[in-house]
């Protein structure tokens, strides 16, 4: 065959392929079985799924990367699981106690359950994920369990025992597949470093679905796990997980490429959610953490904020519901309190300052900070401020959080503040604001997580100033607040706990050391095809399928 | 071919990819960001995050991390990824292929339309062919090539859906033989056009003005006056001395190929080093970004060469010592 002629069967080819164009825009089905129109599940297919990173690894349980979560999380399972509220229920473990007034959990694990190997999944494998990596890995898990931890003993194969150093409430909220995946100790065992274990890219879970490719950059590939211990489940044959950005996954979800995407951009959401091809789902739980508040701190150690009007008058400058509006979309919740409404027990509303600008100017003026006419406002007797100093501080954030920064700008240059937004992409942002302490103000997504003891706590408890990311940033200091938080975290009694959480909420609603502007929810989408997703846990196709 | 100026050429490559590692190194280790914080996540507290950054070696001071990094690179190691944990030549092999393939692509579409552009237009100067090409030329040029991109999969893949949106295969099947190269091929058309345009501008341009001034010299009168078809004429005679200043362009702009690149990979989720590079920036993830960067400058500094010999090769009139 000549050259010109493999020339000309290559250009046809492309031409026949282009042509062939593809199986179109809404309503499309995966490869399904049988057609019902009832919403009885259905056996088999692939879902296509959009995710926005490359996870660079497939360990869970050795970081709290978002990206490696999602990617992972479907080929593992937690000892418990936490329902739409929280709620534990059975996992790998089938039941519980809670013993020595909290200082000691036993779990009864699920007999006959097997690793996607064929081997047995026993206690011994708890201990070694929780000793070899959670606890020396896993921010979260170190943070706080490893923090209170006394020991781990596994007295028979289907036995774990937790002994702490005191009563621990939060541990049954930590349990879950991502807070605490588990992890085969016969595939790891001996391993000098599990950070470099080939595992990590070839994992081996007691998940639905069992690993089959990792294509660094492209896509992770998985299976049915046939000898799942929940019967009947999964229903989907495969599940394909593909990088791509979050820009180009909305066009691919609507032109049939994928099946579900984690992220729908505001300004696609009233025309996806319009349309019937497409389910739209809110949740305010994600991978990489949950039940998260944009959050504005301060720099308590800079004079200008030292006094309590004057952060007061910025709270009131704020005009909240229009972040709500022009930045999410409407997706989400204008903060009524401290703590998360994905927390009941924990969430009580309190009073926060109302969008007022008359008295934002009120509070200002009576604070020293005087204006004239639209001018920025200077000091004349503000303790620490000498006369004269503009009312003038930076705004750090994320690039992904600039219009945060601009309505605050806008906002709160009607009352004669001056916000100068300051860029920062995460690792320098992160050095920036906690590592140096170099900030005047800044916006974070603080994530509550699925107890206060593990998200909220490190925002205010005294002990928790420092670089870490994400603690307490605004260097907040009450001694009683400390107090509460202890006393929460000790106290098993859920009426106990929730009063903690109310008088913290309550005293830190009145000292304003932040202001909470807006709960933010994870928008997925989908073909409505497709059925059955959870999406508030990892284990979010589990259950799902997809009709023809 | 003077093979003392050739080994001489040669052995410039290890001071100039040298010097680049250096400064590289020291540019990204002044760059804010803790690759700490990025490795380790949130929720850390402070002796998680010193038991990171003794783990990683980087407690050590910055003149023992660079010693221990370039002896490491002499001998062939470039360290393992802070997020992969695997060996990072590893990582960046297994993404040359696709970026590779999309560049290549690339710039056989750029330089082969491109001169065919050039030829064309230059066959009848400002008349309407010219025009088109000259005006088609500029905007192909000026368009940025992430707006290209964003265009050509907005109309082409989703208002049309002539071609996928992203990715390299089909997600859904699992192609083999023909149909996976057809698969690929599919993909590949519309990042490979993207990333061309702006080249392929720009090489029927310098062609078409080579051509203009060949085909005002002298011998090519006399191969008109023996009798030689126009068309003969431009493509036998004018256009290989055209086609010199045309090597060095494509030559000494190939690195342009890669920024772009690294942009069309985004935009289409193409699987390569350009996403690579860019996870490795916005992770600090120091060992990939060190690695990718002695690659791309080797090459760089490779491809110069090989143009310098190919100039050579092209135009006898050329001798190399």
């Amino acid at each position: 065959m000549t050259r010109r002629s493999v020339a000309v069967l290559f250009v046809l080819g492309l031409v026949a392929t282009a042509c062939a164009g593809d199986d179109g825009g809404s309503g499309s089905a995966t490869t399904a079985g049988p057609t019902t129109t009832s919403n009885q599940p259905v056996r088999g297919g692939t879902l296509v799924v959009a995710i926005s990173a490359d996870p660079g690894g497939l360990n869970p349980a050795i970081t709290t990367s978002g990206a490696t979560h999602t990617a992972a999380e479907l080929m593992f399972n937690g000892l418990v699981s936490l329902d739409e509220n929280l709620t534990p229920q059975p996992e790998l473990a089938e039941r519980w106690s809670v013993e020595n007034g909290g200082a000691t959990y036993r779990f009864t694990l699920r007999s006959g359950v097997t690793w996607h190997d064929g081997q047995p999944f026993t206690s011994a494998d708890v201990k070694f994920t929780f000793e070899q990596m959670l606890l020396r890995f896993h921010g979260r898990a170190s943070a706080s369990i490893g923090s209170n931890i006394s020991s781990i003993d596994t007295p028979d194969a289907t036995t774990v025992i937790f002994r702490f150093k005191g009563p621990y409430a939060p541990l049954l909220q930590q349990l879950n597949v991502t807070e605490a995946p588990i992890l085969p100790a016969h595939v790891y065992a001996g391993a000098a470093d599990v950070r470099t274990h080939p595992a990590n890219n070839a994992p081996v879970g007691t998940g639905p679905f069992k690993f089959v490719s990792y294509q660094q950059g492209t896509e992770i590939r998985v299976e049915r796990n046939p000898n799942y211990f929940k019967p009947g489940l999964p229903y989907l044959d495969a599940v394909v997980q593909r990088v791509i950005a979050d820009a180009a996954a909305i066009s691919a979800l609507e032109r049939g490429e994928v099946d579900w995407i984690w992220n729908v951009p505001g300004p696609d959401l009233a025309r996806l959610s319009s349309n019937s091809g497409f389910t739209v789902l809110e949740t305010a739980s994600n991978p990489g953490g949950a039940n998260c508040i944009m959050t504005i701190t301060f720099n308590l150690d800079r004079p200008i904020f030292a006094d309590v009007r004057t952060r007061r008058a910025i709270f009131h400058g704020l005009n909240r519901q229009q972040f709500l509006d022009q930045i999410l979309f409407g997706a989400g919740a204008v903060a009524t309190s401290p703590i998360s409404s994905g927390i009941p027990f924990a969430h009580s509303p309190v009073t926060l300052p109302a969008f007022d600008a008359a008295q934002a100017n009120t509070l200002l003026d009576q604070a020293g900070w005087r204006r004239t006419g639209t001018a920025t406002r200077v000091a004349q007797g503000v303790a620490g401020v000498a006369d004269g100093t503009p009312l003038a501080f930076t705004f750090a954030h994320f690039p992904a959080f600039s219009s945060y920064g601009e309505l605050v700008r806008q906002q709160l240059s009607q009352v004669g503040i001056e916000v100068t937004q300051r860029p920062l992409d995460p690792p320098a942002f992160s050095t920036t604001v906690f590592g140096q302490d170099d900030f005047d103000t800044g916006i974070i997504s603080y994530c509550n997580a699925t107890d206060p003891e593990i998200g909220v706590r490190r925002m205010y408890d005294s002990a928790q100033i420092g670089s870490a990311a994400f603690s307490n940033a605004s260097h907040y200091r009450n001694a009683q607040v400390d107090t509460l938080f202890q006393q929460a975290a000790t106290q098993v009694d859920p009426a106990a706990r929730t009063n903690a959480y109310r008088q913290i909420s309550q005293t830190v609603a009145q000292e304003l050391p932040y202001i909470w502007v807006v709960e933010t929810v994870g928008v997925r989408a989908h073909r409505a095809n497709c059925s059955g997703f959870a999406p508030h846990t990892g284990l979010f196709a589990e259950a799902a399928f997809c009709r023809a | 071919m003077n093979l003392g100026y050739l080994v001489r050429r040669l052995l410039q490559v290890v001071p100039a990819v040298g010097a680049i590692v250096v400064v590289t190194f020291l540019v990204v280790h002044a760059a804010p960001g803790d690759p700490v914080a990025a490795i380790a996540g949130e929720s850390g507290n402070d002796a998680y995050y010193s038991f990171i950054r003794e783990k990683f070696g980087l407690d050590q001071p910055l003149w023992r991390q660079f010693v221990t990094y370039t002896g490491n690179v002499l001998t062939g190691d470039l360290g393992n990824s802070f997020v992969q944990g695997r060996p990072v030549s590893q990582i960046i092999l297994e993404r040359v292929p696709a970026t590779m393939l999309l560049m290549v692509t690339a710039l056989v579409i750029s330089t082969g339309f491109g001169i065919v552009l050039g030829a064309v237009a230059a066959r009848r100067p400002f008349g309407m062919v010219d025009l088109t090409v000259a005006t088609t030329s500029l905007v192909g040029y000026a368009v940025p090539v992430f707006w290209l991109a964003q265009l050509a999969v907005l109309t082409l893949a989703y208002r049309w859906g002539w071609f996928p949106i992203q990715g390299m295969t089909d997600a859904r099947a699992s192609y083999t033989g023909w149909a996976a190269f057809f698969d690929v091929a599919h993909h590949l058309v519309l990042p490979a056009l993207v990333l061309a345009a702006g080249e392929l501008a720009l090489t029927a341009r310098v062609t078409r003005a080579g051509l203009l001034e060949e085909l005002g010299k002298p011998y090519v009168q006399s191969a008109r006056a023996k009798g030689l078809r126009p068309a003969r004429v431009l493509r036998s005679h004018a256009l290989p001395n055209a086609l010199l200043p045309v090597v060095t362009i494509v030559g000494t702009r190939i690195w342009l190929f890669f920024t772009g690149a690294v942009l069309t990979e985004t935009v289409f989720a193409w699987p390569g080093l350009g996403r690579l590079l860019l996870n490795a920036i916005s992770s600090r993830d120091h060992p990939v970004l060190l690695g990718m960067v002695l690659v791309i400058a080797f090459a760089v500094v490779l491809v110069n060469l090989i143009t310098d010999l190919v100039y050579a090769y092209l135009d006898p009139r050329i001798r190399y010592r």
